[in-house]
């Protein structure tokens, strides 16, 4: 067990009288009394309508919630309200709740799970966010199914999503790990996903880097696929839009940084590996939903002008200087005839990636000088796609996905280069 | 009178041999100091180097910048600036040890001042270049976070934080050797006091709108500039 997590004495007097569990459900929470419970009713439901006789618990992390989301957990009525609803299940269903800490933390609240799972022995676990508004009981099945009846590690999500949503998955985070890891997940980086107590056992045991603490799902995704454990993924239904979320800055620190530390961390598991695969899918693939235009970006486009013009003594350290050129030449274009190619924006990441690798500079400012770049991708993207149809929007993420397959051999030059 | 300088001359050459005779052993003395100052100086060296390349210095200087501020400077890795610098100390001081042996009559107190300032001298530099490395991390630092705030003059504020480092530093330095005290701290006074006048003055004349902007947005109805921004996950 990772020396760091202490487990509380009333913690553990909670596990014990749990016993032995086949399926653990984890909410992290932090002031969210007004979304969890309705997440907690989603959770019994399905392990009454799916997981009958199954041994079950519910377990919540709390950051050190101030707005009583512990006591709304604690106050809620349990089998009564499933069986209000018409469904009954043959045992009791377990919820726990603990405090891990005073302020939220993803990583510290991920490793309280991960070793409660390992004492309660749970064959399949899944986290799900309680600032979900849509969770519905056919997620919490599809999550941990294929880790219970199967042999999945690790389960990755997949959602119906508008097609301007998730932007940074669709043009950097998917595209790049698949090319490097060499695995077609899809949301790596996800609120949800589910896992085995063989993975859980295995994350249990390494220590988890200050750097992914924020979104350690990834972390667990290539510890999978680097162990050689069997990934998949599980269709689980819209993504409502989220209310509120980091910022583009904090959220390419959160998942490039995690990215970006994993490829340096576990670069004994691709540096040879050539080609991608696919992973098995349950439920329909990824869908894409038709949405208007979202307001004009211009002041994206600005911001990456004024980006390319103020860091320019920065980008010489992460950049050669072919690609700091070609990347001054496109900030003079007008924003009309602006294009951030896909092939530069390849050749751009895999030089961050290498920089980051090398830490040719200190690591969090490489990771803050890729957002000025990133709004003029994303720029770019809303230029070209504005009106496209979502099938036209699949077809171009696939032609990225493809040329980052292609570049990798560049990036491995890179990433051996001396300086 | 031709015996006078015929015992002039022998006297003199006896003094000479005489001072000789005294002198060469002197010398022996202290090339053998220099040359063992230079067998000790290289040891300390290679040992330094070997320190430094197992505790990984180059990697934590590329981190913090400091690597940078040496390439810009035309100088090697920074385990070599130090182990160079542990070189050349070493063998200064054994020279300087070296040279007072010969016993040259004022050189001696010249030769111990230089050995009373030699640590001030190495503090003072250290201080210099901690400066550099401090200015350069922070005012980069300053740079992205304005840069991707889309603050005015993300360029302004990162010199005006390396300078404001550079000037404190060189102070600290000059002040460390103990160079015209008083003349460096109200230098510094007036420049460091100057500066931060001239940034009140030009943001209050140059930047009005900037300045009621602001006002305006920090008193008023906040609006987030970045509100329409996509949410990126």
């Amino acid at each position: 067990m990772a020396e760091e997590i202490f487990l509380g004495d009333d913690f553990l007097r909670q596990l014990m009288s749990v016993g032995e569990v086949d399926l653990l459900v984890a909410l992290p929470t932090y002031n969210n009394a007004g979304t969890v419970v309705q997440a907690i009713q989603a959770i019994e439901d399905s392990y009454q309508q799916n997981f009958v006789r199954d041994r079950v618990v519910i377990l919540n992390v709390d950051g050190g919630s101030t707005d009583h989301t512990t006591e709304a957990i604690l106050n809620m009525n349990g089998r009564k309200a499933g069986a209000h609803r018409g469904i009954t299940s043959l045992r009791t269903v377990h919820r726990v709740t603990t405090q891990y800490g005073r302020t939220p933390s993803q990583g510290l609240a991920l490793q309280t799970v991960l070793a409660a799972a390992d004492l309660l022995r749970a064959r399949s676990c899944a986290m799900v966010s309680p600032a979900t508004t849509n969770l519905d009981p056919s997620w919490i099945a599809n999550l941990l199914k294929p880790a219970y009846r199967q042999d999945f590690a690790f389960v990755a999500p997949l959602y119906a999503r508008s097609k301007f949503q998730g932007l940074l998955a669709r043009n950097l985070l998917y595209p790049m790990s698949r090319a490097v890891f060499g695995l077609r997940i899809r949301e790596m980086y996800s609120d949800e996903w589910g896992f085995s107590g063989r993975l859980a056992t295995n994350c249990l045991g390494q220590k988890l880097d200050e750097a992914v603490r924020a979104r350690p799902e990834a972390w667990m995704a290539v510890t999978a696929i680097c162990t050689g454990m069997k990934c998949c993924q599980s269709f689980l239904g819209p993504k409502a839009p989220p209310t509120s979320g980091p910022d583009i800055v904090e959220a390419i620190r959160q998942t490039v940084g995690n990215l970006f530390w994993c490829f340096h961390n576990f670069q004994d598991h691709w540096l040879d590996r050539t080609g991608t695969e696919g992973v098995p899918t349950f439920g329909s693939d990824h869908e894409l939903m038709p949405e208007d235009p979202p307001a004009s970006q211009d002041k994206s486009f600005e911001l990456f002008r004024s980006g390319v013009k103020g860091m320019d003594t920065v980008l010489p350290s992460i950049l050669t200087a072919d690609t700091h050129a070609q990347i001054r030449q496109i900030a003079a274009l007008e924003p009309e005839k602006f294009r951030f190619s896909s092939e530069l924006w390849v050749r751009t990441l895999y030089e961050f990636a290498a920089s980051y690798h090398r830490a040719t500079i200190a690591r969090d400012h490489i990771l803050q000088s890729l957002v000025p770049l990133y709004r003029g991708q994303l720029y770019s993207f809303l230029l070209e796609h504005g009106q496209s149809s979502p099938e036209e929007i699949e077809a171009d993420s696939e032609g990225l996905c493809l040329e980052f397959e292609r570049q990798k051999p560049y990036l491995i030059e890179r990433w051996k280069a001396k300086s | 009178m031709k015996d006078t300088i015929v015992q002039g001359l022998q006297q003199a050459y006896l003094n000479l041999f005489h001072m000789i005779a005294e002198f060469l052993p002197r010398l022996v003395v202290m090339l053998v100091i220099i040359l063992s100052g230079l067998l000790v100086a290289y040891a300390l060296k290679y040992a330094v180097r070997a320190v430094l390349r197992l505790s990984r210095l180059d990697r934590l200087s590329e981190e913090a910048g400091a690597s940078r501020v040496l390439r810009m400077a035309a100088l090697p890795s920074m385990t070599e600036v130090l182990s160079r610098s542990v070189f050349w100390i070493t063998l200064l001081g054994f020279i300087l040890i070296g040279i007072s042996i010969l016993n040259i009559a004022g050189l001696q107190e010249q030769i111990s001042r230089l050995l009373r300032l030699l640590p001030e001298i190495v503090v003072a530099m250290l201080i210099l270049f901690l400066g550099l490395v401090i200015a350069n991390f922070l005012s980069r630092a300053a740079l992205l976070a304005a840069v991707n705030a889309g603050a005015a003059s993300p360029k302004m504020l990162s010199w005006s934080i390396r300078f404001g480092i550079w000037i404190l530093a060189i102070a600290m330095a000059l002040d460390e050797l103990g160079v015209a005290r008083q003349t460096v701290i109200a230098a510094f006074s007036i420049v460091f006091g100057a500066f931060m006048l001239g940034l009140a003055i030009a943001f209050g004349l140059g930047g009005q709108d900037l300045a009621r902007s602001f006002l305006e947005r920090s008193l008023g109805e906040k609006k987030d500039d970045k509100a329409d921004e996509l949410q990126p996950l």
